[in-house]
Order: C-alpha cells, then structure tokens, then sequence
C-alpha cells in the first residue's frame, strides 16, 4: 500500500509541476483526486483489508490526498501568481503626479546665493524703479556724463519729477542705498530685475535678472575680488575652472575688470558655446570707486573694497544650455517641465 | 574705433602679429571687439593696369578696358567710367570670389566669364564693395599708380582692422595714436609721433583771424589755421585707403585732411570756406533769439537758447562740435580755408548732438572731454598733411584763444597704497617703469610718490587711477586668489525674506509652475481683466476713466470687491507710465500680473489640456505722490478647468473648494491661524458672480480666489473655464503669527462619530462649522466635513453636510457614554441654533 501511494505522489507531483494552466490544472484534479482516481480506489479499498492494517492504510491515504489537495493549492496559487505577475507590468508609466517646479531663474537665484553665504554675503533687495541719483549720481555717473551710454534707460514718464525715475538699469543702486544705512563691514549679494531700453533678440533682453555683489572693510583687497570669483565659477560650474581677469571700464570701480571663466562645455579647447576661444565672459567687477564710497559717508582713506556684477540669466543659459534668453520670459511648460 | 594695423604698427614699431596685439591690449582695458581682415577672400585678385578702353560695339554705357594683369592681357566688359587708361586697378579674372554688391546679405560669388551684350568678358575690375572693403559700389578702386603691376591684390592691400570697444572714460583712445601710445607701453617701443613741429619762421598771420569765445565754460579753446591756394579733389589713396579702413568715407582732400587728423589724434576739425566767413570774425556763443541755420544736410533750423554755435561777424554759421553750415561748406571752388581746432564743453556737445539725434563721429569725441592741449598739435598735424597731398598751403596757428589755460592735476600717493588696493606687492622699479611708459612725469619724497599725468590724460585724478595704470600695465595676471577675512556684516536693510522662499516652495509643491514674467505691459492687457462693456473704455484710455470706474465700483462689487479693487487689483489707479516705450504693448509698469498669467494660461492651453497651475510672484507697481512707487510682491495663481485624479487619464474639474484648497495650504504655511480668517462672498466684475471668494484676516484683504468671468476669460481667448488666485503677500506677512506652536493630542483612542445633518440653504459651511466646534468643547478633538448633498432626496431649499467627528479626553479612555453624551450636545447645539435636522 505505502509503496503504491508512494510510486502515485511520485507521478503525481510531476504531473503537477508539468501541469501549466487551469485546464490541465483540473484534468490533474480529475486524474489525481476525482471520483475515479487510483487514490480515491486505494482509499475505497481501504476497508476491504485486514483490519490490523486498516488504520495504517487509512491514514497514509489519507495523508497523501492531503499532500496531494495542498499540492494543488500551492500549484494553483503559484500559476495565478504567474499570470498576475504579467498583469503587473512594471513597466506601465505611473500615474499622474502634479508636482510643479520652481522657474530656472528662481533655481539659479538661490544656487548663487547657497554658493556665496558661506563667504558672508547676506542677500538684500531694493526697488525696481529708482531715482536718477541712485541709479547714476551716487555711482559717479552724473547727469550727461557718456558713460551714461553704457546703459539704455527707461524713464518714467513723472509730471511732478521730470527725468527723475526710472526703471534701474542695473542692480548697483541698492550698493548705494545699502552702503548710506550701514557702517562697514558690508558684504551684501543683490539679486533682481533690471531694465534696458533695447530691443529684444535671442541675446538680449529688455528685462533681465542681474546679481551683484558688494564687499567693503578696511582690508579688501582686488585679490580677494579674484578669489572670491574663482570660488564662485568653481562652485557654480565646477572644480576644473579657471578664472581670468582683464583691464575695463565701470565709473564706480577703479580698477575695474571683467571676468572670464574657462569653458565648462569643452574645457578650454575652443567649442561653440564659448565661440572657439576656450572662455567665457561671465561678469563686470572692480574696487568700488572711492567717489562712489566719499558720497555715501565712508572713508575712501580708510574703506575699501569690490562689487561685481552678472546676469543671471546668463548663468543659467550657461548651466542649462539654453540658446535663446527670450525663452526665460514665454514661460512655456514644456521649458518649465525641463528644468525644473 | 576701427584702427587699421598697419597705421598702429607704423606709429609704434611693433613688429608682432595683429592677434598679439588684440590679446594684449584687449587685457589692458581696450577690448577688441572684432579683427576684420580685409583681403582675406582675395585668392586670385591682382593689381592690374588698365592698357586701353575701347567703346563697346553694342552698347553706349558700356566699355571695354583691357587689363594688363602682369602676365596676359584680358578684355573685359565695364560699367564704371571712374577709370582712364595707365591706372592700376584692382582686377578679379574669372574664377575669382567676390562679395555680390547686390545681395542683403554678405555673399561670395564665384566670377564666371560671360557674355555682355554680345561682348566676352573675361573677368571684372573690382569696386571697394566687391572686395568687401566697403559699401562703397559707386565706381571701381583706382590704385595708386606706384602699386606693383602682378601683385596679389591682398599685399598691396589687404590688411587687418582692429575694432575696438569704445569706453566712455578714455578720450584719448578715441584716435590711433592714443591706441598707439597703449600699445607702445605694453610692447616697450617709442611712439613717433606724426605731430611736426613747430614750424620755425611762421611770422604772424597772412589776414586777421578774430576770435572770440562769450563763456570758457563751454569753449575752452578755440584754435584756427588758415590755409590758401587750396585745390579741392581727390585725395590720395593711401589717404582714402585708412580712412575707409577706419570706416570714414573719403569726400576730398581738405574733408580727408581733417578726418584723417581727427582718427589720428581724436581732436575733430571742422574747415571753413574762409571767403564765405564774413567779418574776419569767427564767435563762440549761444544764439541769439530769432538766430536760425542751414546746415549741411540741408535743414533749416531754428537754434534753441542752449545750442552752442560757431559765429561769424553776422550770425550763426555751425552748431560747434555737431555740424558745419552749409553757406561755409568747402566746395570744389573753395580757395581758401579756416581749421577749426577746439576744445567745446563736453556736456553742451553731448546734449546738442542727442536733442537734434546728430551724432557723429565728431561729437562722440568732444562729449567725453577732450584736452585743450591738443588743438594746436591737430592743427599743425592738419595742415603739413594738406600741404604733404599738395591740397593747399597754410600756416601751423593763425589764431588761439584760450583764455583760462589749465594743466592736469598731479596725483600724490604712498607707494604701499598700490599693495593695500591690490592685495599683491610691486617692486618700485615696476612701478616707474609701468608709469614712465604711459608718459607719466613721476616726483618721489621717500614713500611718497607724486604723478603727473601727460596731458591727454586728464582721466587720472586720484590714487585709484594710478593704481589702475599700474596693475593693468603689469598685468592682472599677477593678482593672487584670496578670500576676503574680517567680521561678519550686522543684518543689512532690505535683506531678503525667507519666506519669499518659501511661499515659492509651497506653491511648487502644490503643483504649480512657476512663471517670470514681465513687469512691463499695455493697459489693453490689463482692461481685459474686466468685460469690456462694463468701462466706456477708449483707445486713449483703455482702463476706462474715473467715471466709469465709480459706476463699476457702485454696481459691479460687493465690499469685498472693492477691497480687493483698491490693491490687489486696482485696475483704477494711473499705472506708472514710460516716456519711452519699445511699443505700446509694453508702456506701462503693471498694476496686477493676471493679465500676463492669463495670457500665459492661455500660450500653455495649446500644447496642453489638464494640469495647467501656475504662479507668478513678482511685484506690482502702484504709484505713490513724490515718492517711490510701492512695489509690493503679489503672487498671482491661474488654473486651467482640469487637473489629473487618481489613474493615468483620469481628471477631476476644479471647482472653488479646489482653490480654497491651495490657498489654505498657503496661508496656513505662512504662518496665518486658520481661525482667524475668514472666506466670505467676493462679487468683482474679474470673477464670475457666485464663483469667487475673499479671504480677511481682522477685516483686512489677503486673498481673492474664484472662478474668471466668461467673458474675460473669452476676451483672453480661453476655450475652458478657468480659475484665479491673487495673494497680498505683504499682508499675509503682517498676518503671519510666526513660526508654528506645538500642542500636544491625546494618547488616548479617539471615539468616532459621523454627522449628517440637513440645514437650510443659506446657512454656511462655516456656521455650522463653527457650531459644532463651540458645542463639542472640551472633548471634540477635530471635525471633518466628509460630503455635501443638495437634491432630491431631501427638500428643496436645504442642504445636506456630513462630518465625521473625534473625541478624547487627555487623560482617560473615553467610554461610549461619554462620547454620546458630547456628540448629543453638539447635534442638540446644531437643532437649536441652526435649525438643522439630523439625516436619517
């Protein structure tokens, strides 16, 4: 008997393993554990045999329609697994998230003022529309002066104050407004909309964010210009930039210089995002000029110290690669999607 | 200011190449802009002779040169009659690339030979335009008669253009030499100067010149040259030569003369026919009244009080620095001339030449200052050129005024103070040495060091600007890498809020794009944000007048709707207006930014039809009297109709709970106690009537939410309903109770307990609400509306609202008792004071 049952489990098992959907699952089942099956037989002769045996006989069929009913239960369960398993395709996309984004100009904001903190610069901001005397008086650029030509200005059209408010044309003025209300040392970082009368192209905006940055104590030195900009192009673009710095002209610095960093996209080698020169123009610095410090009540004998200045879109087409400056301003989704 | 290398290389003796020079002086402060080599293109254009011209057999306006070219002799066919026979000419034979003269474009077209009216041309004689030299396409280019026959046309030529980036500080760049003097320095060559000198045996002037300048406050100095016999023609080519170079076109002789002065040494020259000058006299001044002028261009003009003129005995015969007149104009019969050489004010010149939009070549430089030494140098420089071209014959100074002469200030400064600016040491000698090369005189007193700038320097007063010259003639590559050290600054004024940040953060995790847009917009743009209907509005005043806007405010708003009109959207205020717009698209600074987010709604509707939420956060302008506009930060949300819910294409429709539910989000993130605000009915002629809501926190407006009017959203052409969010961030702020407090919640279970009450139809959310919470005290820890049903299974004019409710006690298990009995007081609370019947 046990030898029987046991030779059945036997086939019986692998029959089952064989068996790879419901309708041979079933026939299994008929075969296996159905009316007319061999154990259903062993189990019906049971009660023809001796007595002393019936109850060992009894209870190895029983045993064996158990294993072979559970066998079909796990059989059953790992086939409808498989078959769920391929309902749940993995790869089917999730389902919709509204998350938004922050505009790339707001990213490159913040990105700049994370990099410059731990040097101690402190973030402020100051009106948009301004007086004359901020915008160019107070950063020794007077009236009629041609270096006025520097800048295409908005004026606003003021009855009571004529020629007197414009749209600031750079952040610079909040140096003179930040510098008349506090004694050094200043280290501020100006982030915010500015104004040109220009008209626009892919590489020139009407309206534009600039950063500026104001350092002034007994002790700052144009050295400490250099190294805090070589700080920042690392931070913003990577270790592996190199800085170099040229003679210009700012009426409210002297010396003034322009900055340029090495090409992030090609290392130097020349490619066209830096026009085949290997660098990059990236912002206007200088020593704050000692008639700009004299009209704001410090000491040009005493305080010195560096402000620079840089467009922030201009960065983030850097860091982004976008080609067109207009496209900050269309707020097109897919662009916002893009870099968020 | 376009310099031609071979002029620069000629004053200075370099002998390095063009890119060299470029890189050099571009790092010293005189940024080149471009090289522009001209030549470059010239593969087989040669300098050829004209042999003979014959007439073309079948056309008058044609003729037939032949062209020596040095090896052969090629008929070609010409147009251009500006030639003779035995010129040297500048000859492009077939297969040569020229620029097409035709094109609007720069195009190199391949020469190929043809057939002109019947006639074989095998090649053409080149115009300056051709060559790509200049737009000049009147006539071919004559050469000068001594240029190698054979020659490739590129070395007789050819040569680069250096353009620099002018700066406003440096007049004296504003001339070769000035570029000259820089170069020299930085090469450590001697400058020759092309200035002569001064001529010996020159004994008084050969006819009274009477000068006399009214107020050397705008005429410094007025210097004057007479030259005779003069002949008026053509200059040589070598002259036409580096003034097309340097981009001035060659008119004649005495013309050239005195613009090859004014790009060799900046000081602008104006000449005089003498003979029309009447009186002898020649005036500085401002004109009289009445006092009018034609001047070269033909314009008669009448002379404002403040224009400075050029007189003479009788009147007006120049606006000095700007433009000649044209009674005095040198014509090809002048025989005599008066140079005018001077130094005018700065500031006059600079407004003269924007109010009458006349700028020139001449007035760029007298606007940035021009130093009185050099009127006299021009003059002498001026006239031995005019002899040299055999143009006329003069006297080095007829006349000078000068009444108040001045010299450069010397600069006194201690040598350390270049170490203290720079952060990095230079050696003394270094210091001389940079300083001497720019011509520099130098006095030292031990530590002390004492400048005196040379004349055309009158840029350099004060130490900074010593030791400028200084670190950019060494180089700025010696300036070390440091950090700044010292101590950390106080809070600074104005510094920027955090929470700007923040509320940014809020609103992108609530699903909206941020946008920038532009502060500058039309008033059409902002009328829009109203049915048209509404204001009597007219292209002179699209935002509709005061009248229209009281009978707005009388009808068309509630309270709330005014509130709301007088800040967040005041759309009745004067925006502050530019004087000089781009366009009238873009002529006013904005009063709200929902006409520009609705726009932008509308550009995304077209690529996209759910999950349109976006958001703006930039300021607002409102005017204020004599003082500085308020610029306050108004964040500005627009949704469009459907946003994605639950599976890929599922979407729901935003109703207002929708946006309640961002401004919640917003305000409670902000610091603001939802118990302190209130949401009330919003009737404003931008939103739709039943649709919209104010938020107040003690009476005062912190938002307005709801649906946008039909009709505005058609006026923005949006096919969809669509949904609008405006927040005074300003006063959230003043709202904001700071920083959130902890409270602490019962560690006991809660009991829960479901609610649904049926009320009449005008009782508010928030009344029973309010109710419940006031009933369910102590025990009731929260309650959520979970449904709202109106229809028919209950009675017409009611309500269904269902809450689900929780109660603790801090320190006990509640028993079903004690929670029955605290749910019964609030269902008891909400029969009695609002009437509401429990829902079976």
């Amino acid at each position: 008997m046990q030898e029987r049952l046991d030779a059945l489990l036997t086939s019986a098992r692998a029959e089952l393993a064989a068996a790879a959907d419901d309708a041979a699952l079933e026939q299994w089942r008929v075969t296996h554990l159905g009316r007319r099956s061999e154990l259903t037989g062993l189990l019906r002769s049971v009660g023809s045999l001796p007595r002393e045996e019936r109850r060992e006989a009894g209870q190895a069929a029983n045993a064996a329609r158990r294993e072979l009913e559970e066998a079909l239960e796990t059989r059953q369960t790992e086939l409808r697994r498989g078959a769920d398993g391929a309902q749940v395709d993995v790869t089917m996309p999730g389902y919709p998230v509204r998350l938004g984004s922050l505009h790339p100009l707001t990213r490159t904001l913040r990105e700049i003022r994370r990099v410059l903190a731990p040097l101690g610069f402190r973030a402020v901001s100051g009106p948009e529309v301004e007086w004359d005397r901020y915008n160019f008086e107070l950063l020794n650029i007077p009236a009629d002066h041609p270096a006025r030509d520097m800048w295409d200005t908005f004026h606003i059209d003021d009855k009571a104050r004529p020629g007197e408010l414009l749209l600031r044309t750079h952040t610079s003025p909040v140096q003179a407004r930040v510098m008349e209300q506090i004694q050094p040392p200043v280290r501020v970082i100006v982030p915010g909309k500015v104004y040109r009368y220009e008209d626009r192209d892919a590489s020139h905006e009407a309206e534009f964010m600039q950063v500026e940055g104001l350092a002034i104590d007994k002790h700052i030195t144009m050295a400490d210009l250099r190294g805090t900009l070589t700080y920042f192009v690392r931070a913003m673009f990577g270790p592996d930039r190199e800085l170099r710095i040229r003679s210009s002209y700012f009426p409210f610095t002297e010396p003034s210089a322009e900055a340029e960093m090495s090409c992030h996209a090609c290392n130097g080698d020349g490619c066209p995002v830096c026009g085949g020169t290997g660098w990059i123009e990236i912002l206007g610095s200088g020593m704050v000029h000692p008639k700009v410090l004299a009209d704001v009540g410090y000491d040009p004998d005493v305080y010195q110290g560096f402000a620079f200045g840089m467009g922030v879109e201009r960065i983030a087409m850097l860091k982004y690669g976008v080609t067109d400056i207009r496209s900050f301003y269309r707020n097109d989704l897919r662009f916002l999607r893009q870099l968020r | 200011m376009r310099v031609p290398f071979e002029w620069l290389c000629e004053l200075t003796g370099i002998e390095a190449s063009v890119d060299d020079v470029a890189t050099r002086l571009t790092n010293a402060g005189f940024e080149v802009g471009a090289i522009h080599r001209a030549g470059e293109h010239w593969d087989r254009i040669v300098v050829g002779e004209v042999v003979r011209i014959d007439p073309h057999p079948n056309a008058d306006r044609l003729n037939l040169p032949t062209v020596n070219t040095g090896s052969e002799e090629i008929q070609v066919v010409c147009g251009a009659w500006n030639f003779e026979a035995g010129d040297r000419i500048a000859f492009a034979p077939a297969g040569a690339r020229l620029w097409d003269p035709y094109a609007d474009e720069p195009v190199l077209k391949e020469l190929k030979p043809t057939r002109i009216r019947g006639v074989v041309s095998r090649g053409m004689l080149c115009s300056t335009k051709e060559l790509g030299i200049s737009d000049d396409h009147e006539g071919i280019l004559v050469l000068d008669s001594d240029a190698p026959l054979g020659q490739p046309l590129a070395e007789a030529l050819g040569g680069e253009v250096l353009e620099f980036e002018l700066k406003a500080n440096r007049p004296d760049a504003l001339s070769v030499l000035g570029i000259a003097r820089e170069a020299a320095a930085l090469y450590g060559t001697q400058v020759s100067s092309p200035i002569p000198d001064h001529r010996a045996g020159e004994h008084g002037p050969s006819q009274p010149v009477q000068l006399q300048i009214d107020d050397p406050a705008l005429c410094a100095r007025y210097s004057a040259a007479l030259v005779h016999e003069v002949k008026v023609g053509e200059s040589p080519a070598w002259i036409r030569d580096r003034l097309e170079q340097a981009g001035v076109r060659p008119i004649s002789t005495i013309v050239d003369a005195t613009n090859y002065v004014m790009l060799e040494l900046g000081q602008p020259l104006h000449a005089f026919d003498w003979d029309t000058v009447r009186g002898g006299f020649i005036g500085v001044r401002t004109p009289r009244p009445g006092e009018r002028l034609v001047t070269l261009d033909g314009q008669d003009r009448e002379l404002t009080p403040e224009t400075l003129c050029i007189v003479d005995a009788e009147g007006p015969v120049a606006l000095a620095g700007v433009m000649g007149g044209l009674d005095t104009e040198v014509t090809d019969t002048t025989s005599s001339v008066l140079l005018e050489s001077a130094t005018f004010d700065p500031v006059s010149i600079r407004r003269t030449a924007h109010r009458l939009n006349l700028r020139s070549e001449a007035s760029r430089r007298f606007e940035k200052g021009l130093p009185p030494e050099l009127t006299v140098l021009a003059l002498r420089r001026c006239v031995q050129l005019i002899e040299e071209i055999g143009a006329g014959r003069g006297e080095f100074l007829t006349a000078d005024a000068y009444p108040e002469p001045s010299d450069p200030a010397a600069v006194s400064l201690a040598f350390d103070r270049i170490e203290r600016l720079m952060g990095v040491a230079y050696d003394r000698g270094e210091v001389r040495q940079a300083l001497n090369s720019l011509e520099f005189g130098l006095d030292e007193d031990g530590d002390e060091l004492c400048v005196t700038p040379p004349f055309w320097r009158r840029d350099v007063t004060a130490p900074a600007d010593v030791v400028e010259e200084v670190a950019r003639l060494v180089g700025y590559e010696r300036i070390p890498d440091t950090l700044p050290t010292g101590q950390v600054m106080d809070l600074a004024p104005g510094e920027i809020d955090e929470r700007d940040d923040e509320a940014r953060d809020v609103m992108a995790g609530l699903g909206f794009a941020e946008c920038v847009t532009y502060a500058l917009t039309s008033e059409a743009r902002m009328a829009r944000l109203v049915p048209p209907d509404l204001l009597d509005a007219s292209p002179d005043t699209p935002l509709g007048d005061a009248d229209a806007w009281a009978a707005v405010h009388e009808s068309a708003m509630d309270d709330a709707g005014r509130a709301l009109a007088d800040r967040l959207l005041p759309l009745d205020r004067e925006p502050l207006r530019l004087r000089n717009p781009l366009s009238m698209e873009e002529n006013v600074l904005r009063l709200t930014g929902l006409g520009t987010m609705l726009e932008t709604l509308r550009a995304n509707r077209r690529h996209a039809d759910r999950d349109l939420l976006l958001f703006d956060y930039q300021p607002s302008f409102l005017a204020r009297d004599g003082d500085l506009p308020e610029e306050p930060n108004f964040l500005t949300a627009v949704i469009g109709e459907r946003v994605s819910a639950g599976r890929w294409n599922e979407t729901g429709t935003v109703e207002l709970p929708f946006v309640r539910g961002v401004v919640d989000e917003l305000l409670s993130r902000s610091g603001v106690p939802a118990d302190e605000t209130s949401h009330d009915d919003l009737q404003h002629p931008t939103f739709a009537a039943g649709a919209a809501a104010a938020v107040t926190h003690r009476g005062n407006l912190l938002a307005a939410y709801g649906e946008v009017d039909a009709e505005v959203a058609a006026a923005f052409d949006l096919d969809e309903r669509s949904w609008a969010l405006l927040v005074d961030m300003p006063a959230v702020r003043e709202a904001s109770a700071g920083p959130p407090s902890f409270s602490a919640w019962s560690e006991y279970p809660s009991a829960l307990r479901d609610l649904a009450i049926v009320v009449d139809a005008e009782v508010t959310q928030a009344d029973v609400y309010d109710a419940i919470l006031r009933a369910g005290r102590p025990l009731l820890q929260s309650a959520r509306l979970f449904d709202e049903y109106r229809g028919e299974q209950i009675p017409a004019g009611k309500r269904s609202l269902a809450y689900a409710l929780s109660y603790a006690a801090p320190d006990r298990t509640l028993t079903d008792k004690q929670a029955d009995r605290a749910h019964n007081r609030v269902v008891r609370a909400l029969q009695h004071r609002l009437g509401a019947e429990l829902r079976g």
